[in-house]
């Protein structure tokens, strides 16, 4: 299934629910606690590029805006979005998304409109203070415009739901790390997927039912110990201890980058002569580990300090300070997991993808394993291209 | 000979040249004994020079490079190490010439000790000092002062004071210094004393003729960015000032003959500013631009403490932290006030936050304003991005309608 088949069938579930009254507001950067959008009584939606949308955009954005803000602006003007009730644009995460989010304000002044701003410097507990209290002024924002105040019952249960999704696929992350044959990486990507565009029951028993069906495999090998022990490192960030994973065909490749579109990777990657989805056995994705990889939160504390916490601890994009801490542990990574090759992906005109990648690659044949750069867009415009450089590369493994 | 120019040279212009000479001296004994910063142009550096840590701009080595026509050249060089010319072109140069010294005419910056970053213009800045860090070791200290929607809250000028403090840490641990109230005074009062000079020279323009012209406030803007706080930043203003008042006491314009006023928007292509000169030949004088009122805020207080809460205060309040209704209401209130015919947006592909949303303000500000304006593009440096003749065109056609 492609990412525009994922997006509309999400497309035609979001319809369904808006119809039967369920309220659902959209946002664009992954790591906003859906927890407090929960709390409010609304279905949190990831708003994702749509491949098959293209244009749209030329009388308000040039053509140097990221590919993906151009991408999402040319859904709305299209009208492809109607069936949100409101939308949360990111604040000091890169330029394209903050100067889109001015021009939206001015084109769709009728949008109901937020803007979450993000601190870009780990200053520890100055920074998780001052998202505290970004979240608190959003929590009251849709309370002012949306007219559903903040419930901590509804908290207490969407903390469990997000949860246990979360739970789920760490589980089935780390447990490709060893076995990446256990479940393709195509239907990790689209469980994710499934579950940030719809975040339903059903998004999540799809989650679930993959889950069931890794842990009894990885039982059956004997490895629940080690996956349960790689999944907690992960998401501590620390790949300290060596993993013995189990022989495959395919060579073991770790995709990089920011908001490009996992389904989409793992589609180019399974129709690339000689490729075979299996063979992406980890991504360090915006979309994917660096969302999925959040602590849950705990409900001990100030609600908004503690969201503020677990969403500042996850995975740290390159929008933000700490390029060396990044860099530390994709090593981490390199020596300790059996990594073979390594694929940068960038987003067209993104400054914060196109500026890191150089280090990454860096860091990455530093440590005598191939790097492959693929610059992208979400129209993935030029798929033959892409798909002959993926080709050379795992041509370049298989020889090496 | 030049008196039949179309334009006049400011006569100032002189001593810019021994500003920028001395300024590359000190910067060089700085590195060399280790005391060296480099900043970028929206940071508050009157902590640094307080704290004798000398800052330095690659932005400024950007538009020298990008003025000596070797900007496509040395962005190259950052593209051979994997960048791509997509991104800012100050920051290509800025990684090319520090990869590549001895294939810059002017070398490359002298070796910094420190990256001081504030996201106050955009972040690139972010990525970019990263990359030089990688390069040279220095480490970054990122000033993180997050765009503002409205008014400043409280909860954002605490976050950003505590940057500054953190900063001051920063440098007091990395350059075993300290700072001392006496001389944090000294510097901010001059500091201040710049800006007030400059902003001075500025309002000048509001009279008809302009004294001043874009390009001559594009190059008399260096010092009061890269050398503020310092004496002879002073000195220079009260020449440019002395002269720019005697100008326009004497209705001498910048350009002969007057005709037509524009406001530019954005960052100049510096490898073009004779494009300003050719246009002066028609009459044409920018006597405001929204790039050289960036430097408007002057930081003030009695202690180290209120001079802290200013310095919170102005960085976090320049003009490319604030949202599009900020960037029109200022373009807006310059055209009433200096009195201008039409405005000229550069839409410039190196730099995202300054350039997205040029095509609806365009709008906004002619609907506001009843003038109108044209969106040219190109870049600053980057000279292979400049179609010059397809420029002229949109400008003539700007013209007629005012004409
Ligand atoms: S793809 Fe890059 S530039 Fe675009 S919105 Fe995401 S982080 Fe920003
Ligand atoms: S992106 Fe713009 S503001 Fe930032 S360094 Fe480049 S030119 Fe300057």
């Amino acid at each position: 299934m492609t990412s525009g088949e994922v997006s509309e069938q999400s497309e035609r579930l979001l319809k369904q629910l808006s119809e039967s009254g369920q309220r659902l507001i959209g946002y664009f950067y992954p790591h906003i606690p859906l927890e407090l959008l929960m709390a409010h009584d609304f279905m949190p939606v990831l708003v994702w590029a749509d491949s098959t949308v293209s244009g749209a955009y030329e009388g308000s954005l040039q053509t140097f805006a990221c590919s993906f803000a151009r991408n999402i602006f040319s859904q709305r003007v299209r009208d492809q979005l109607s069936v949100l009730s409101g939308f949360i644009f990111p604040g000091n995460t890169c330029d394209s998304l903050q100067n889109v989010g001015d021009i939206w304000r001015v084109r769709f002044p009728n949008d109901i409109f937020f803007r979450l701003t993000y601190p870009a410097g780990g200053a520890g507990r100055a920074a998780v203070k001052f998202l505290a209290e970004e979240l608190r002024i959003l929590s009251k924002g849709i309370e002012l415009k949306l007219g559903t105040g903040f419930s901590r019952e509804e908290l207490r249960r969407s903390a469990d739901f997000v949860g246990r999704f979360r739970w789920a696929v760490q589980f089935i992350y780390a447990a490709r790390l060893i076995n990446p044959d256990v479940v393709s990486y195509s239907e990790l990507a689209k469980a994710v997927r499934g579950f940030l565009s719809v975040p339903s029951l059903d998004s999540l028993a799809t989650a679930e039912a993959l889950l069931s069906k890794v842990q009894k495999d990885m039982d059956a090998q004997g490895h629940t110990d080690s996956v349960e022990k790689l999944s907690a490192s992960l998401l501590e960030r620390k790949i300290e201890t060596p993993i013995t994973p189990e022989e495959t065909d395919s060579p073991r490749i770790v995709v990089l980058g920011g908001m490009v579109e996992p389904t989409d990777i793992a589609q180019l990657m399974e129709s690339t002569p000689g490729g075979s989805d299996s063979a992406i056995v980890f991504d360090m994705l915006s979309f994917g580990f660096k969302t999925v990889f959040t602590d849950p939160l705990s409900l001990d504390g100030d609600p908004f300090e503690e969201m503020a916490r677990a969403t500042l601890k996850a995975h740290l994009e390159p929008t933000q300070e700490g390029l060396q801490k990044r860099l530390d542990f994709l090593k981490g990574m390199l020596s300790n997991l059996s990594i073979d090759g390594v694929i940068v992906c960038e987003q067209s005109f993104c400054d914060p993808d196109q500026f890191e990648a150089p280090s990454l690659e860096n860091s990455v044949t530093d440590s005598g394993i191939p790097a492959l750069r693929l610059p992208m867009d979400p129209e993935m415009s030029d798929k033959s291209r892409l798909s002959l450089r993926v080709q050379s590369f795992l041509e370049t493994l298989a020889s090496g | 000979m030049s008196d039949e120019k179309p334009y006049r040279r400011l006569e100032t212009q002189a001593l810019l040249q021994q500003i920028a000479f001395r300024h590359g001296l000190e910067a060089m004994n700085a590195s060399e004994e280790g005391n060296l910063a480099w900043v970028t142009s929206g940071f508050p550096v009157e902590i640094p020079f307080a704290m004798n840590v000398f800052p330095t701009y690659p932005e400024q080595a950007g538009a020298i490079i990008g003025a000596q026509k070797i900007g496509p050249e040395v962005c190259g060089y950052a593209e051979d190490m994997g960048y791509t010319q997509e991104l800012c072109s100050y920051a290509m140069v800025s990684i090319g010439s520090t990869d590549r010294p001895d294939d810059v005419p002017m070398g490359s910056l002298p070796t910094p000790q420190a990256l001081l970053a504030c996201n106050n213009i955009c972040g690139t800045v972010l990525k970019w000092y990263d990359g030089i860090s990688q390069m040279t070791g220095a480490p970054v200290y990122l000033l993180d002062t997050p765009p503002l929607e409205g008014d400043q809250t409280p909860h954002h000028r605490e976050y950003v004071r505590s940057g500054v403090e953190r900063l001051v840490e920063f440098l007091s641990t990395t350059f075993q210094t300290s700072l001392e109230e006496e001389r944090f005074r000294e510097v901010s009062e001059l500091s201040s004393k710049a800006i007030h000079l400059w902003t001075s020279a500025l309002k000048e323009c509001q009279k008809s003729p302009s004294p001043l012209n874009c390009a001559d406030r594009f190059l008399t803007m260096a010092p009061v960015v890269s050398s503020r706080g310092t004496e002879h930043c002073v000195e220079f203003y009260e020449a440019l000032l002395e002269e720019v008042q005697d100008r326009a006491k004497q209705g001498i314009g910048a350009v002969r003959e007057e005709k037509v006023r524009l406001l530019w928007d954005n960052i100049p292509p510096w490898f073009a500013l004779r494009f300003f000169n050719k246009l002066a030949a028609k009459g044409v004088v920018f006597p405001a631009d929204t790039y050289t009122h960036a430097w408007s805020g002057a930081v003030e207080g009695t202690d180290t403490r209120s001079i802290l809460d200013a310095i919170v205060d102005i960085y976090s309040n320049v003009y490319l932290n604030k949202g599009l209704d900020a960037k029109v209401d200022k373009m807006c209130q310059l055209i009433k006030d200096f009195d201008l015919d039409a405005f000229v947006m550069f839409s410039v592909r190196s730099c995202k936050r300054y350039s997205l949303g040029q095509y609806v303000s365009k709008e906004i500000v002619t609907e506001r304003t009843g003038i109108p304006g044209v969106v040219i593009e190109g870049d600053m440096v980057d000279s292979r991005l400049f179609n010059e003749a397809q420029i002229e065109t949109r400008i003539e056609a700007l013209l007629e309608m005012v004409t």
